[in-house]
């Protein structure tokens, strides 16, 4: 019996034996996930708007922003309308006029806010507080966005969201907004700051994995 | 916890064998995955433990237990999840697999300083299946049936001392089938060898 000891105890060493990988290897590069509708028309589509802040999402109370004359904001907005006027769409100053908006987020300090199973319904509670319908158009109070497709990643922090919504295509019946592409980017941190290049080259990065985003394209 | 198991074998060790009749190795092992180029990158990040009894003079009746670890870094790319999903990152795969079972060898001398045998190995295998991104690890467990032909020697310098130095060589095959990401792996086909102190 005292021999089956130190069998026994390899046995249990098994448990722990993996040998995890070179992490260091990996770069600190960026990791950047896209979606989109397939039923959206993204070649019909003609002008879009976006906010010239970006959206903090964090464990206050009420939303913060980056402001408009911040350097995170100025370089995510002008990557952001690049990349847009290059596939052929017209920015419009008006949020009701555009045929998309273009929300953008920035996961500072909460990793709660997003989870997301097609069967609950409410996965998306407390987000509308952040992007309400009403932000896009005045008379769209109660109105929230609506999704084609299932988010299957938990958000973490210091992260950025990109949610391009359908304006043109706001169903008044059940007063939700379509959502027509997602894109999620994570890596963007470095000394726990949004490091902006690595922000910027994660957008164009995510406009490059989705050529579907083209005006005038049937 | 493999050291502390080793030293409490050790004193038995000195001796004979761990048990007349019986054997039992302790290897270091070195293996390659083929047939799949997920994390198809040679390592010895492994170790196989065998232990067993000769029924009769020439065979042998066992178990044995061996785990390893293969990884294979993969650059920056743009993976298509599904028809409107894509994902750019770049990736540190690694297959872990530890196969267990029933271990029957059959040896051409007993009692010899050199012990050549052949065995075969059947049993059950749990395998993880792993990309590790900077920010997700994605991965999934499986298990399968395994079985493993081996063509090995053992070697006793001291005639009296039935301690001495085991290697082999092995092909090793599980029916588990995997699905990470967009990379698929419908069986585990190894080969390798084992490096160790037989007793």
């Amino acid at each position: 019996m005292k021999k089956a000891i130190p069998i026994l105890f390899l046995a249990l060493a098994f448990i722990a034996c993996q040998k995890n990988p070179d992490f260091n290897e990996l770069s600190s590069d960026l990791i950047v996930y896209t979606n989109y509708d397939k039923s959206a028309t993204f070649g019909e589509y003609q002008t879009y708007a976006i906010p010239d802040s970006i959206l903090i999402l964090d464990d206050k109370e009420k939303p913060s922003y980056y402001a408009a004359d911040d350097p995170r904001t100025i370089a995510i907005v002008r990557a952001i309308n690049s990349e847009m006027k290059t596939r052929g769409y017209i920015e419009v100053d008006n949020n009701a006029d555009a045929d998309i908006g273009i929300q953008v987020s920035y996961v500072k300090d909460t990793n709660t806010i997003i989870s997301y199973a097609s069967t609950n319904p409410y996965w998306w509670y407390g987000y509308d507080y952040y992007w309400p319908g009403s932000y896009w158009n005045p008379y769209w109070y109660g109105w929230g966005p609506s999704y084609a497709y299932p988010i299957s990643y938990t958000y973490t922090i210091g992260s950025l969201i990109i949610e391009m919504i359908a304006i043109e295509d706001a169903n008044p019946t059940t007063k939700k907004i379509p959502v027509i592409w997602t894109a999620y980017m994570a890596g963007i941190l470095s000394s726990n700051q949004m490091n902006i290049n690595r922000t910027v080259s994660g957008i164009y990065q995510a406009f490059e994995q989705s050529s579907y985003i083209r005006s005038g394209v049937e | 916890m493999l050291l502390l198991a080793t030293a409490m074998a050790m004193p038995q060790m000195a001796n004979a064998q761990i048990m007349k009749g019986g054997y039992f190795n302790v290897d270091w092992q070195f293996n390659a995955p083929i047939g799949n180029d997920y994390a198809n990158r040679a390592s010895g990040w492994g170790m196989n433990f065998e232990g067993g009894y000769y029924i009769i003079p020439n065979m042998s009746l066992g178990l044995y237990v061996s785990y390893h670890t293969n990884n294979k870094y993969i650059g920056e790319q743009v993976l298509h999840l599904s028809s409107t999903e894509s994902l750019y990152t770049d990736q540190q795969h690694s297959i872990y697999q530890v196969p267990f079972g029933i271990a029957t060898r059959w040896r051409f001398t007993t009692e010899d300083m050199f012990e050549p045998y052949i065995g075969v190995k059947l049993g059950t295998m749990y395998s993880r299946m792993e990309s590790n991104t900077q920010v997700y690890t994605y991965y999934q467990d499986r298990w399968g049936f395994n079985v493993q032909p081996e063509i090995g020697l053992s070697f006793f310098p001291m005639p009296l001392n039935r301690v001495g130095i085991h290697m082999a060589v092995y092909y090793n095959y599980s029916t588990n089938k995997s699905k990470v990401l967009t990379y698929n792996i419908d069986g585990y086909s190894n080969i390798g060898f084992h490096l160790g102190i037989s007793f």
